[in-house]
């Protein structure tokens, strides 16, 4: 059935994502998830699409045809809308699956090949993308350019059947385990006029001569984030993506998407759950902490409500970027502030660091990451000014 | 946007979505209403506030004033989610959500005779049942000194029962809300042949109902306070430029605007479950515990800011804003606590064996009878 016959006839299932079709495949990457856990053992994490790195868990999330869920069916995909997709990925967040490997594959780099891509590199790219055999890293951020992306200096210089990237990016997640790394550069000089025009993107191996990766430790000791050189690094024309000074248009075009996402709501949800698991398991429970774990679901409701909305609105092609902008800022701010409110829960559990070891390591993950919700993929004070922006104040 | 989507549309970034659902018109005419009931007022705020007689006219013309109650208006709850933002927008000070959504349910459902004009209002009481009398008392009736009828529900160790009274019946002690509004006790003493015996979930519906509508009013009420804010920080100029040039104010619009964004979400997700299942439903049940939960909390920080940001001139009688903001904080405490059913959902969490169930209206379906 369609989702459109659904909408006359339930509005709250509509609402919920939870239209027959949608819950239907909600309970179908539940079960794969289940099963899957109990097979390969591994265990939920929190942040885990960003940390938890496994590409053999990619490779059976593809082939059980769970990624590459909005990509056409003539490239491997499975040919169906942006809910569907949503409520795996909710599921697997969720569940706190190892999802890292290809999830910038199947989140961003799909969809501008999708838009951008030539026949040559859709052909090439999206079937193993499908397959969850193809990883990607994406560099944005250099040392001058966090929050202020226009002062990108990455360089794309042309020469015979190509061009020559130089310049050095960081904060690039995965980068030292992706295959590909796509890369933002300045194909013209900057004009102070028109800051954001001149950009262009390309699909650089991690392979290729002149590039060179190293690790960007965090505090936690883990290594996720790297500085990429580009020395002179060589870029077939056919690595070209989208067209030559459309680069900021094509990195920004599917933000809306991006930021109103399931991970800007559920990046500590596994923790969340596994305290609410421990705290049921409690006797005793008192009204002022089942009052606290009503008020982080409720929040977390709310969120997810707004999350669904832009999506549908997204979906229907109308404009939700104020919103969207939204999402991301609450939803990760709540993200931050869980962390705290799981913590406090607990107290109500004597000795729980001692009896749930499992849920003491997950908090201490959250602590060493939580810095970074409200800062990847644009700080929320930028996201603040922007819907400044959609109010009419500036 | 359709249905439960666009019954709430509005707020500061209302141009952002498409305006042109099947609600567009009612929601023009409820606008065009509720404006001029406000532009009479101008002046003339004060405490306690006098029931708007232009304004009830202006609704039972039009239909609005019994919308859901009136077999051939042929509407539905979305419909008149529309008319009690839009009314609560404007502070317009008149009992829809009493006459239509709670007396004329109650009366229809325990067969009561019901006056077919004027406004009415539901008294609930603990009472007692004693040598053929029923006598009680029922406090913070909202506008029970306007009402040209109060429904009375009284609880007693023998049942539940259920009666129309007038004025002449009972004692009104006059009362107000933190906005002014009549909330006046009813006292009254009244032979048992004067009402019928009810169903004990009537109550339960009613309180429902009551908390349903006065949600789908607090947005109403919070987008006013939220535009008349962005508007003053346009308007006043300090330091030689207006307030909204600022950028620690624009942030604290910008946290403003989302935090009613989020009650938007959770408040079209109960006029959903409503709308689709009723509100005996687990949906309902759900849905506006959720809604009350987080309106609790964005009603608090947001009135904060826009007090913030108004300035002084904010708590003046003669400035509008109290007028929405005390409205909003008086409302969310109506129909049970933010704790009481913030308490009902954690329950609900910690005997569910997957949490994330609770978020997806999976568990709707058996939802807090536990609480």
């Amino acid at each position: 059935m369609s989702l459109e016959t659904a909408e006359a006839s339930s509005w709250f299932s509509v609402a919920c994502a939870d239209e027959p079709e949608l819950a239907k495949l909600r309970e179908s990457i539940r079960d794969f998830l289940r099963a899957d856990r109990e097979q390969y053992q591994w265990r939920p994490s929190v942040d885990c699409w960003l940390s938890a790195w496994d590409e053999e868990f990619s490779g059976r999330l593809g082939a059980a045809g769970f990624l590459g869920l909005t990509i056409p069916e003539e490239y491997g995909g499975g040919g169906k809308g942006h809910l569907h997709r949503y409520v795996v990925t909710e599921e697997l967040l969720a569940g706190g699956a190892p999802v890292a490997a290809h999830w910038i594959a199947d989140r961003q780099v799909a969809p501008t090949l999708l838009a951008y891509g030539s026949p040559e590199q859709r052909d090439r790219l999206l079937p193993k993308i499908a397959a969850g055999r193809f990883y990607s890293a994406i560099g944005m951020s250099e040392h001058g350019a966090g929050s202020d992306l226009a002062a990108v200096q990455t360089k794309a210089t042309k020469t015979d059947g190509g061009w020559v990237l130089n310049g050095t990016k960081v904060w690039t997640s995965g980068a030292h385990r992706a295959h590909q790394i796509v890369v933002l550069a300045r194909t013209s000089a900057p004009d102070p006029e028109r800051r954001h025009a001149g950009f262009s993107q390309f699909l650089v191996s991690r392979e290729a001569d002149g590039v060179t990766i190293s690790p960007i430790e965090m505090m936690s000791g883990e290594h996720h984030f790297n500085e990429v050189i580009l020395d002179d690094v060589f870029v077939p024309d056919a690595d070209l993506l989208g067209e030559i000074g459309n680069g900021w248009h094509q990195v920004t075009a599917e933000l809306s998407f991006e930021r109103s996402g399931p991970e800007r709501i559920l990046t500590t949800f596994p923790l969340i759950a596994a305290a609410i698991r421990a705290l049921a398991t409690a006797s005793d429970l008192d009204d002022a902490t089942a009052a606290d774990a009503g008020h982080v679901l409720a929040h977390l409701i709310s969120l997810r409500q707004m999350s669904i909305s832009v999506a549908r609105a997204l979906t229907a092609g109308e404009s939700a970027e104020n919103k969207a902008a939204l999402v991301k800022e609450l939803g990760t701010r709540f993200e931050q502030d869980s962390v705290e409110l799981v913590e406090e829960l607990l107290d109500d559990v004597p000795g729980w660091r001692t009896s749930h070891p499992e849920l003491a390591a997950m908090l201490d993950q959250s602590r060493l990451h939580k810095p970074l919700f409200t800062l990847r993929g644009g700080t929320n004070e930028v996201l603040r000014g922007l819907v400044a922006r959609g109010m009419g104040l500036r | 946007m359709s249905g439960p989507e666009a019954a709430l549309a509005g707020g500061v970034f209302g141009a952002e979505a498409a305006v042109d659902d099947d609600l567009v018109e009612l929601r023009q005419l409820v606008e065009d209403i509720g404006r001029r009931a406000a532009a009479d007022r101008v002046g003339r705020s004060r405490r306690p506030q006098q029931f708007d007689g232009d304004l009830w006219r202006n609704l039972e013309e039009t239909g609005l004033a019994r919308l859901t109650s009136t077999v051939d208006m042929g509407a539905g709850l979305p419909e008149l989610a529309v008319v009690l933002h839009g009314l609560a927008r404007h502070a317009g000070a008149v009992p829809v959500a009493e006459t239509d959504l709670l007396a004329a349910w109650l009366g229809g459902q325990a067969a009561l005779s019901l006056p077919g004009d004027g406004p009415l209002t539901v008294a609930v009481a603990d009472a007692t049942l004693r040598d053929g009398r029923i006598s009680g008392t029922a406090h913070e009736v909202p506008w029970a000194r306007a009402a040209a009828a109060i429904m009375v529900l009284a609880t007693t160790p023998d049942g539940v029962y259920a009666g129309t009274i007038g004025a002449t019946d009972c004692e009104i002690a006059d009362g107000q809300n933190l906005a002014g509004e009549p909330s006046d006790r009813v006292v009254f003493d009244l032979p048992v042949d004067r009402f019928r015996p009810v169903d004990a979930d009537f109550s339960t519906e009613l309180v429902r109902r009551g908390a349903w509508a006065r949600c789908v009013q607090v947005v109403g009420a919070l987008d006013a306070a939220a535009e008349s804010t962005v508007a003053h920080c346009r308007e006043r100029v300090q330091f030689g430029r207006s307030l909204s040039k600022f950028q620690s104010v624009q942030h604290s619009l910008a946290g403003m605007a989302g935090e009613i964004e989020r009650g938007r979400a959770a408040v079209t997700l109960a006029v959903a479950a409503a709308a689709d299942h009723g509100f005996a439903s687990s949906q309902a049940d759900y849905a506006v515990t959720v809604a009350k939960v987080v309106l609790g909390r964005v009603t608090a920080s947001t009135t904060t800011v826009a007090h913030q940001l108004h300035g002084a001139i904010g708590v003046s009688i003669e400035h509008p804003l109290w007028l929405s903001t005390m409205r909003a904080r008086s409302w969310i405490g109506e129909f049970g606590s933010t704790g009481h059913y913030a308490r009902r959902l954690g329950r609900l969490a910690l005997a569910t064996e997957n949490p994330f169930d609770c978020l997806t209206g999976q568990r709707a379906g058996e939802a807090l009878t536990i609480g």
